[in-house]
C-alpha cells in the first residue's frame, strides 16, 4: 500500500505532464512530417526503373521511414526532454508543485515519466502511420519495423535521461536542447575515442598517452548509441542476419541502464537546486 | 497564541558568479508569525520577501539560521507541507484542462484520493466561488478566476497556514473585495495567512499584523494598530484667501490643496481636533469638515524604509 | 541516504555507469561476433562454392585457424561431411561443411561468438581493420572494428538510406548510358549497405544484359586470356564476368539469400555464358535455401541442358509430387519428363552404339547395335507423342542420324535443316552436325557454314592463352570433331 502511495504523485504528474506535452504544436507538427515523408518516399522510389521489377521501391520505403522516425523522434524526444522542467520553472507552475508534500525525485520520476509517456506515444504514432503505410505497399504485416521502433526508444531513453539530467540545472529550455542534440552526436561518435586512444602514444609524450587513456576510459564508460545500428538492420529482416534474441534484450538492457544512470543523475542535480 | 512561522538568524547569501558579488538576500531575519493571524509580508523589490517564503516552502535553503513551521524544525517532511498552501504571483494554469481538474490535480499532489478529493474539491470550489464555472476550461477564465483556480489548489488540503503572493493584483475593485472576504473569513475560521503584497491598502484593510523588510532587515514588525500612529488632522475649510494661506502657514496649519476659496489644510502632529478648530475661527475661516486621521501602512511603510536607507547611506 | 544523500546518488550513479559499461562490453561483443559470424559465412561459401584464391589477403589463413579451433563443429561436420560423402560431396573443412545449410546457422552464431573461438575473432577484428582481409571490407565490419575513423560513422547509421539515395544516381547513370560511372557507384551503393540483395540482383542484370544488349560476341582472336577469369575474354564478355563477380561478392555477404544464387546460376551462366555445369551448380545451391516455387524448373532444364537427363527426370517427378495442382506440374512438367526419358534413350542408344562398334564378337556387336535401335526407337516414340515443336525437332534430329549412318547425307542434311528451324536452342548443336555430314560426304559448304567452319577452328583460343590451356582446348576440338 505504501509502495502505491509513494507512486501516486509521480504517476499523478506523469499523467499531467503527458497530458499538456501531447498539445504541444511541435509535436503535431513532426506527425505532419512524418506523413509527408511517406508520401515523398513513394514519390523518391517512383524515380527508380519500374521496368526491374524488384522490391527496391519497398526497401527504399522502409528504410526511409526508419531513418524519419529515427530523426523526428531524436528531436521529439530531445525537444520534450529538454523542456519538461524548466518549462515548469519559466512558468512557476513548479513553485506550487515543490510546495506540495512531494519529495524531488517524486517530481522528477513524474516529470521523467511523464516524458517518456510522451515519446512513446509519438513513436507508437509515427510507427502505426508508417506500419499500415508499409502494409498497403507490400501487402505483409511489418512486424519487425515494431521491433526496430522497440530499439529506437530505448536508443532515446539515453538521450532522453541524460538531456533531462542538464535540463534539471537549467532555467531555460535553449542549453538543454542544445545539449541534448550535443549528446545526440557524441554518442553516434564515440568510436573516434577508440580511434584517438589506438592513435596515442606514438609521440612518447606524457601528454599523448594521457590522452590516449582518458580516450579509453571515456569509449567504454559513454553510451554508444551506434550500438542500436541494428534498428536499420532489423527492418528488412534479411536470411542472413545471425538470430536476434540476445542482442534485443542486451541493447533493451544497456539502454535502461543508462536511463536509469541519466535519472540519477539528473536527482543528483536537482537534489539540491535552489527554484 | 502559538506561533506558525518562526525564523531566528535566518540568512541567505547567493553566491555571485565568477568574480559577481555575492548578495545577502537575508540577514539574521528574526521573525515570527502568530497562529490564527493575517501577517503582511512588506518591503520594496528585492528586499529579500520572496527568498524569504521560498524558504519556507523549501525552494530555496539558507545559508545560516533557522526556521520553524508549527514548531517543526524539518520544513521539507510531508506533514508540514501538508499544512502549507501557496499562492504565488502570476502563476500559470493549464489552459487545456478544466477549473475542477487543475484542483484535483493539485489535490492529488497534496495525496488526496477518492471520495476525500472529491469532497474536497467541492468545498473548495464553493468557497473561492468558482461553483458556477467549474467546468469550463482555464482557457475561458477571467484573471480573477485564475486567481481564485489558484487559491483554490492553495487551499485543497485544508492547510493550517496560507502564503500569498500578491493575492490581488490586476484584478477589479469587485473581485478585489470578493478575494479579501475569503481570505478575512480563512482567517476567522482559524487559518494563518502570510501576505506579501505591495498593495498595501488593501494589506492594511485586513491584516492583523505586518513587517516591513529592507535589504534583508526587517525594519519594523508588530501588529497594526501598534505601528500606524495617529498623525494629524484634516480640515476642509471655505473662506481661503490668498492673503489667509499665509497667516494659515504661520498659525501651523499646512495648506494642502486649494481650489478657489475651498482648502484643505493639515494640523501638526500633536495639535488636538479641539485647538485646530479654534485657530481656524481666529483666522476667520469657515469650517466644513473636520478629520482625524491615523498614518496608513503606505507613509508607514515610506517612513521606515526612508529611515532605513537614510542610515544606511549614514 | 539521509546522512549521505549526494554522496549515495553518487555513488548509484556511478554504479549504473559502469554496469553501463559493462553491458556496452556485451553489446559491442555481439556486434563482433556478426561481423565475425559474416565473415565465416563469405569464407565458407568462398571455400565451398567459389575456390579463389586470396591472394596477399589473409581469409585462408584466418579460416583455417577458426577451423582448427572449433572442436564442436567437428561433430557437425563430421555428420555432414558424411552425409555428403554418400551423396558424392567434397572434402570441405568443418566450418564450410556446416554453413553448407542455413539450419545449422544458430549452431555457427553460437560458435562464433563463443569462448572458444575468442582468439580467432580477436585475430580477425585485428586483420579486417587493418585491411587485410578480402571478404571483411564493408561497413559492416568497419562498424565492428575496434574503433576506426571510417568515414561511414558519420553517417549516424543512415547509411542504408544513404546507399538507397546512392542507388538512384546508379539508376540515373543507367538511363543515361553511363555504364563506368553505373559500375563504380553500384560498388559504393554494395559497400554502404552488403544486405541490399536487390542492388546485386539489378546490378548484375544491368552487367550482363542491358550494358552488353548492344553488342556483339567478340570473335575469339579479338578476345584475350584473362587469368583472373580463366577465360579468353573480349569487352562484352568482361561485363559477364564483372556480373559473376558482383554476385559472388553479394553472396558472400548474403549466403542464405536464394535469389543471388538463381541469378548467378540462371540469368548468368545458363542464359549467357550457356556454361550449364555452373548453372546446375549454383541453381542447386538455390534450391537448398528457402525459394519460390518456380526455382526449382531452372534447375531441372539447367540438368537437362548439361546433360543430367537423369537427374533432371527425377527432379520433375519430385516436383508432381510435392505441388500436384500448379500450373507446372499440370502443363509443364509432364512435357519435360517426357524429354529428359527420351534424352535417357537416346543417351543408352548412343552407349549401346559405341560399344557396339568396340566390341570385338561380331554377334555381340550385332545385339549391342540392336538394343541401341531400340532405345532409339523409344525415344523416337516419345518424340512423335510428344506432339509439339520440340518434339518435331529432336524427331527430326534423331531420323537424320539415323540416315546419316545409312549415308543418306542429303536427306540427313535436309531433316537437319528443318529441325534447327523448329527450335532455336538446337540451332548451333544441328548446324555443327550439317557441316559435319556435309565434310563426310564431301558436299560443299556454303559462304556462311565456310566462316562459321572458320570460327569454329578459332573457337576457345585467343591471344595470350597459355599453351596448356590452349592444347586443351585443340585436343577438345579434335575429340569434338571425332565423335561428330
Amino acid at each position: 500500500m505504501k509502495f502505491a502511495e509513494i507512486l501516486r504523485g509521480p504517476w499523478t504528474i506523469a499523467v499531467y505532464t503527458y497530458r499538456e506535452g501531447i498539445r504541444k504544436k511541435t509535436l503535431l507538427g513532426f506527425l505532419i512530417l512524418s506523413l509527408l515523408v511517406i508520401f515523398g518516399s513513394r514519390f523518391i522510389s517512383s524515380f527508380l526503373d519500374p521496368s526491374a521489377e524488384t522490391d527496391i521501391d519497398v526497401k527504399l520505403i522502409k528504410d526511409i521511414c526508419v531513418s524519419a522516425i529515427s530523426i523526428f523522434g531524436m528531436l521529439i524526444t530531445v525537444f520534450i526532454s529538454a523542456s519538461v522542467v524548466p518549462g515548469e520553472v519559466e512558468n512557476k507552475v513548479i513553485y506550487t508543485i515543490l510546495s506540495k508534500p512531494l519529495r524531488r525525485w517524486q517530481y522528477l520520476l513524474g516529470k521523467f515519466l511523464g516524458a517518456q509517456l510522451i515519446i512513446i506515444v509519438n513513436l507508437l504514432l509515427m510507427g502505426a502511420l508508417f506500419f499500415f503505410a508499409l502494409y498497403y505497399y507490400q501487402h505483409v504485416w511489418p512486424t519487425l519495423l515494431l521491433w526496430s521502433i522497440l530499439l529506437t526508444y530505448f536508443e532515446f531513453l539515453i538521450v532522453s535521461a541524460f538531456t533531462f539530467a542538464v535540463s534539471c540545472v537549467s532555467t531555460s529550455t535553449v542549453v538543454p536542447t542544445i545539449a541534448g542534440l550535443f549528446i545526440y552526436i557524441t554518442g553516434n561518435l564515440t568510436e573516434y575515442l577508440k580511434d584517438v586512444q589506438n592513435r596515442a602514444g606514438q609521440t612518447g609524450q606524457w601528454l599523448d598517452a594521457l590522452a590516449g587513456d582518458i580516450a579509453k576510459w571515456l569509449y567504454e564508460i559513454l553510451p554508444n548509441l551506434q550500438n542500436f545500428s541494428l534498428k536499420m538492420q532489423i527492418v528488412n529482416g534479411m536470411p542472413n542476419d545471425p538470430p536476434r534474441d540476445l542482442q534485443i534484450p542486451n541493447l533493451i538492457i544497456y539502454g535502461l541502464e543508462y536511463g536509469l544512470a541519466g535519472f540519477i543523475l539528473s536527482w543528483l542535480l536537482f537534489w539540491r537546486k535552489e527554484v | 497564541m502559538s506561533t506558525a512561522v518562526k525564523t531566528t538568524k535566518l540568512s541567505k547569501i547567493y553566491e555571485g558568479a565568477l568574480r559577481g558579488r555575492d548578495v545577502h538576500a537575508l540577514k539574521a531575519l528574526d521573525l515570527e508569525i502568530n497562529e490564527g493571524e493575517i501577517f503582511a509580508y512588506l518591503g520594496p523589490n528585492g528586499s529579500g520577501k520572496t527568498t524569504t517564503i521560498k524558504i519556507i516552502l523549501g525552494l530555496l535553503f539558507p545559508t545560516s539560521g533557522s526556521l520553524e513551521v508549527f514548531g517543526a524544525k524539518n520544513i521539507h517532511s510531508a506533514a508540514v507541507k501538508r499544512n502549507i498552501g501557496y499562492l504565488p504571483e502570476g502563476a500559470y494554469y493549464p489552459e487545456f484542462l478544466r477549473g475542477e481538474e487543475v484542483i484535483e490535480y493539485y489535490g492529488k499532489l497534496y495525496g488526496l484520493h477518492g471520495r476525500d478529493l472529491k469532497r474536497r474539491l467541492d468545498e473548495v470550489i464553493d468557497l473561492v466561488g468558482l461553483a458556477h464555472a467549474r467546468k469550463r476550461l482555464v482557457r475561458s477564465y477571467s484573471k480573477g478566476m485564475r486567481q481564485r483556480v489558484g487559491l483554490a489548489q492553495a487551499l485543497i488540503s485544508d492547510p493550517k497556514l496560507l502564503i500569498l503572493d500578491e493575492p490581488t493584483t490586476g484584478l477589479d475593485p469587485i473581485a478585489r473585495k470578493e478575494i479579501r472576504d475569503i481570505l478575512a473569513n480563512l482567517r476567522n475560521a482559524g487559518k494563518t495567512l502570510l501576505i506579501s503584497s505591495h498593495e498595501l491598502l488593501e494589506a492594511e484593510m485586513i491584516s492583523d499584523r505586518a513587517g516591513i523588510l529592507y535589504e534583508g532587515v526587517l525594519q519594523a514588525e508588530g501588529r497594526l494598530d501598534e505601528l500606524l500612529l495617529q498623525r494629524d488632522i484634516a480640515l476642509e475649510v471655505d473662506g481661503l484667501t490668498p492673503e489667509l494661506v499665509e497667516k494659515s502657514e504661520a498659525a501651523g496649519l499646512r495648506v494642502e490643496d486649494r481650489l478657489g476659496e475651498r482648502g484643505k489644510l493639515r494640523a501638526p502632529e500633536g495639535l488636538s481636533a479641539y485647538d485646530a478648530i479654534r485657530r481656524c475661527g481666529e483666522l476667520g475661516l469657515k469650517l466644513v469638515s473636520v478629520a482625524p486621521r491615523r498614518e496608513t501602512l503606505e507613509e508607514l511603510f515610506v517612513r521606515v524604509i526612508g529611515a532605513a536607507k537614510t542610515s544606511r547611506s549614514a | 541516504m539521509r546522512r549521505f544523500p549526494r554522496l549515495t546518488l553518487a555513488l548509484v550513479f556511478a554504479l549504473l555507469m559502469a554496469l553501463g559499461a559493462v553491458q556496452g562490453r556485451r553489446v559491442r561483443h555481439l556486434r563482433e561476433s556478426e561481423a565475425f559470424y559474416r565473415w565465416l559465412q563469405a569464407a565458407a561459401v568462398n571455400e565451398r562454392l567459389f575456390q579463389e584464391e586470396a591472394g596477399e589477403n589473409r581469409d585462408a589463413e584466418l579460416f583455417a585457424q577458426c577451423n582448427a579451433v572449433a572442436g564442436e563443429l567437428q561433430e557437425l561436420a563430421r555428420e555432414a561431411a558424411a552425409r555428403g560423402a554418400a551423396e558424392g560431396g567434397e572434402d570441405l573443412s568443418a566450418i564450410a561443411e556446416v554453413s553448407g545449410s542455413h539450419e545449422n546457422d544458430r549452431r555457427l552464431w553460437d560458435i562464433a561468438r563463443s569462448a572458444e573461438l575468442a582468439a580467432p575473432r580477436a585475430e580477425f577484428l585485428k586483420l579486417a581493420k587493418e585491411n587485410k582481409l578480402r571478404f571483411a571490407r564493408d561497413i559492416a565490419y568497419a562498424e565492428a572494428q575496434q574503433g576506426g575513423v571510417s568515414v561511414f560513422n558519420l553517417f549516424f547509421g543512415f547509411r542504408k538510406v544513404a546507399a538507397n539515395f546512392v542507388w538512384i544516381q546508379v539508376d540515373r547513370f543507367w538511363h543515361q548510358g553511363n555504364m563506368y560511372r553505373m559500375v563504380a557507384l553500384m560498388k559504393t551503393c554494395v559497400s554502404l549497405d552488403p544486405q541490399f540483395v536487390e542492388a546485386y540482383l539489378v546490378g548484375a542484370w544491368h552487367l550482363s544484359y542491358n550494358a552488353t544488349a548492344k553488342m556483339l560476341d567478340t570473335p575469339w582472336p579479338q578476345r584475350e586470356w584473362d587469368a583472373r577469369y580463366g577465360a579468353c575474354v573480349g569487352e562484352k564478355e568482361r561485363y559477364y564476368h564483372l556480373a559473376i563477380d558482383f554476385l559472388k561478392d553479394g553472396i558472400r555477404k548474403n549466403p542464405r539469400n536464394y535469389k543471388l544464387f538463381f541469378d548467378l546460376g540462371f540469368a548468368v551462366y545458363n542464359q549467357k555464358m550457356k556454361d550449364y555445369a555452373n548453372a546446375v551448380k549454383y541453381l542447386s545451391e538455390a534450391i537448398r535455401l528457402p525459394h519460390e516455387r518456380w526455382v526449382p524448373r531452372q534447375l531441372f532444364i539447367s540438368q537437362e541442358l548439361n546433360g543430367e537427363y537423369e537427374k533432371a527426370l527425377a527432379g520433375w517427378e519430385d516436383y508432381i509430387k510435392n505441388f500436384p495442382d500448379s500450373q507446372t506440374a499440370l502443363e509443364v512438367a509432364p512435357r519435360r519428363i517426357q524429354r529428359n526419358k527420351a534424352r535417357i534413350a537416346e543417351k543408352a542408344a548412343e552407349a549401346l552404339m559405341a560399344q557396339a562398334a568396340q566390341a570385338a564378337d561380331p554377334v555381340e556387336a550385332e545385339r549391342l547395335k540392336a538394343d541401341a535401335l531400340a532405345k532409339r526407337q523409344e525415344a523416337l516414340t516419345i518424340w512423335t507423342n510428344l506432339g509439339d515443336k520440340d518434339g518435331d525437332a529432336f524427331r527430326l534430329r534423331l531420323e537424320a542420324i539415323t540416315l546419316r549412318e545409312q549415308k543418306r547425307y542429303l536427306e540427313a542434311v535436309a531433316l537437319l535443316d528443318k529441325a534447327r528451324w523448329e527450335l532455336a536452342e538446337l540451332w548451333d548443336e544441328l548446324s555443327d552436325m550439317i557441316m559435319d555430314i556435309k565434310k563426310e560426304a564431301g558436299i560443299p559448304l556454303s559462304v556462311s557454314e565456310t566462316k562459321a567452319e572458320l570460327r569454329r577452328s578459332e573457337a576457345g583460343i585467343c591471344p595470350g592463352m597459355p599453351e596448356a590451356e590452349r592444347q586443351k582446348v585443340l585436343e577438345g576440338n579434335q575429340a569434338r570433331r571425332a565423335a561428330s
